[in-house]
């Protein structure tokens, strides 16, 4: 899939770059709004990361533009700094599918980036499995077999993303990322430790229904994975709902 | 006092003053006046007299036979003419007051003493007129000078009264306009209306107070808001670096660990970043207050979303919510997130197996009051003006937060005009409360 990233930083569209590409993404670069204006005329793009204070333009003007010719078809993530709620508001009602305000975990945008993919192509899944449980994502409920699991909406999060990120090792902050990034509040429940606690929850709910397996491993000092199904040595793709 | 009650008060003693002065001055001025008065009377009839003693010669005002002093008195006695011959030297004409006996008792006379040859014979003369009526007279003037004084008094009294609230009323008008300001953004008045160029100054000068004030602040806030936008870049570039990193595969173990830590660490100041950032926001009035908030409902979204720090803590919730507490106009965003900070602390320094209380009822003022409830430690007396203050912790032993989840309080509780209170005592806990205003009928 082709990504351009509209992106004034030079540092910053590398790591996103690198990322991307280990993702499999083919990703263009623009610095400039003229750029990014040049570039949405010659070429198609799946993906279009957009950064809101550009040095040339203001990005929601090259947004509003890009909506008309020939990327109207693109997904247009905006990634802002500015992060103001007129700029999130404004940018969706022109037509960005989703907005993310720096600093972003990257993670959390090819999240988003694949939950856009999803939602456009009409895939979407309304049950995720692992193991003997079963994640309901239109009632957000848990079960295993026929018995349900009360979770919390917080913990169905966290297992949700822990699913959809199988087999990786997520860091706390990743995870917290997840989990908090859209509510303001003091940096304190931000605290990625609080995710130890959630982790600490669903464990528990998790054994009392399978004693058998431990699914959410601890890895090392890094963060949380779940397990694959079959505990194979090579992480293996997560098997389709 | 008031300046007008002191205005009053002293054109009042002023007036008072006078009147005294006047009263205590008429007989004086009374008594001159008749006499000076009485004085010319006398000189005229003098002339009179020569004038006739002219026409007619001496003998017939002296007396048949001797011929030496006569006394003629008017009929009702109290004027007379005393004319004399005599051999002493002539003197000149001398006015004075002297008693005089008639019918036993001693009557004031003004008398005019006058010296002059006629015929060669030097003749005195005294002419005098009673000066008893002036008693009279002086009572009368005195009464009625009392009247006029009184009369004048109080009517330039009232018309003052008038005039000084009439020329003071700029002032009400600069104060209410004062207490209207609310926070560093005034709004724009209209030049004051007087003609009173003092006014106009003081205006001018609180106009030109404002307006710095509100540079100072709008320096400030941009300064927060350019310094949180320029970090917020290379938080972003190390952060998406260290994710980076620790995607790649047989990183050593030490080097994670190192990784993660730096992470938390860049964590923190994002966080920190971003409160401020949303305090400079909130204080530049950025977030559009266009909502109605039930605030209910506001509450039980933030529990549901502390669910599960309320139930690690084994903390219980209380409920006891009169009514329904509303908010308007109001950003929904915020209020969440004022609730959410008040709540996250009341969980935050509560004990495990403590208890949040959330409460609340309309007060008789038709404003509602929201009371959260913690039975945490309580917090020093000392310590509670502080609390709102940016990075103003003081609980050394909670090792979490920024000391910002207040300032974002107070900061969203000020745009929306909520007045915060906060009471701790060891035995019931820490208790912050929150007077919403009432909703207006007509809010847009």
């Amino acid at each position: 899939m082709n990504v351009l990233i509209v992106e004034d930083d030079r540092a910053l569209a590398r790591e996103l770059g690198l990322f991307l590409y280990d993702e499999h993404y083919h990703c263009d670069f623009a610095r400039t709004g003229r750029e990014a204006s040049e570039k949405l005329f010659v070429n198609e793009y799946d993906f279009v990361l957009l950064d809101l204070g550009l040095p040339d333009q203001d990005g929601l003007e090259l947004l509003a533009q890009a909506r008309k010719e020939r990327n109207k078809d693109a997904s247009i993530i905006i990634l802002s700094a500015r992060g103001s709620v007129d700029d999130r508001i404004n940018g969706l009602n022109l037509g960005a599918d989703d907005y993310l305000p720096k600093p972003y975990s990257l993670l959390e945008l090819g999240s988003r980036m694949q939950a856009v993919t999803r939602r456009k192509h009409g895939v979407v899944e309304d049950k995720l499995s692992f193991g003997g449980f079963v994640l309901n994502l239109s009632d957000r409920s848990l079960r295993h077999g026929d018995t349900p699991i009360v979770v919390t909406r917080k913990e169905f999060d966290l297992l949700h993303y822990l699913l959809l990120h199988r087999s990786k090792v997520l860091t706390r902050l990743q995870l917290s990322e997840h989990i908090w990034g859209s509510t303001m509040t003091d940096s304190s429940d931000h605290d990625s430790n609080y995710i130890d606690v959630h982790v600490k929850n669903v464990r528990k709910k998790l054994a009392q229904a399978d004693p058998e397996n431990e699914w959410i491993e601890t890895v090392r000092g890094i963060g949380y994975r779940l397990r694959p199904d079959n505990a194979a040595p090579a992480p293996a793709p997560a098997p389709a709902a | 006092m008031k300046l007008q009650q002191k205005l009053v008060l002293l054109t009042t003693l002023s007036k008072g003053l006078m009147a005294a002065i006047l009263l205590l001055a008429l007989p004086w001025v009374v008594q001159t006046l008749v006499m000076r008065h009485t004085d010319s009377a006398l000189r005229t009839e003098l002339r009179q007299v020569q004038a006739r003693i002219a026409q007619v010669g001496i003998g017939e005002f002296l007396p048949q036979g001797s011929g030496v002093r006569r006394t003629h008195y008017d009929l009702l006695q109290d004027e007379f003419i005393d004319l004399q011959a005599t051999t002493s030297q002539p003197f000149r004409d001398t006015i004075g007051t002297f008693p005089r006996r008639q019918h036993g008792a001693a009557v004031d006379f003004r008398v005019l003493r006058h010296s002059g040859y006629y015929q060669g014979q030097l003749y005195t003369f005294e002419i005098g007129k009673s000066i008893a009526s002036v008693e009279d007279v002086y009572n009368l003037l005195r009464t009625s000078a009392g009247y006029a004084l009184a009369f004048t008094v109080l009517t330039t009294l009232l018309i003052e009264l008038g005039v000084i609230g009439h020329l003071l009323r700029p002032v009400d008008h600069i104060v209410e306009r004062l207490r209207a300001v609310r926070g560093p953004q005034a709004p724009d008045f209209p030049p004051l209306c007087t003609t009173t160029s003092d006014f106009q100054y003081l205006d001018a000068s609180i106009q030109q107070m404002l307006l710095k004030i509100q540079r100072v602040f709008e320096q400030e806030r941009q300064f927060i808001a350019n310094a949180s936008h320029e970090l917020l870049t290379p938080i972003s570039i190390l952060q998406n670096r260290f994710e980076n990193m620790l995607r790649a595969e047989n990183l050593p173990e030490e080097a994670e660990a190192q990784l993660v830590t730096s992470q938390k660490t860049l964590q923190r100041m994002t966080a920190t970043l971003r409160t401020l950032l949303l305090i400079s926001r909130v204080e530049n009035n950025q977030f559009p207050r266009n909502e109605t908030v039930d605030v209910r409902e506001v509450l039980t979204d933030a529990v549901e979303e502390l669910e599960d720090r309320i139930g690690h803590k084994q903390i219980s919730l209380r409920w006891n919510l009169a009514g329904q507490p509303t908010l308007a106009p109001a950003s929904r965003t915020l209020i969440f997130t004022l609730i959410i900070n008040l709540l996250s602390n009341a969980i935050k320094y509560n004990r495990a197996g403590g208890e949040i209380e959330i409460s609340g009822q309309l007060e008789a003022s038709e404003a509602y009051v929201l009371h959260i409830r913690n039975t945490g430690k309580a917090i020093a007396a000392d310590n509670l003006p502080h609390l709102f203050e940016r990075f103003r912790r003081f609980d050394p032993e909670a090792a979490e937060g920024e000391g910002l989840g207040l300032a974002v309080v107070r900061s969203i509780a000020q745009l929306h005009f909520v007045q915060i209170m906060v009471t701790s005592e060891e035995a019931r806990g820490t208790t912050f409360s929150l007077r919403l205003p009432p909703v207006l009928p007509a809010t847009m």
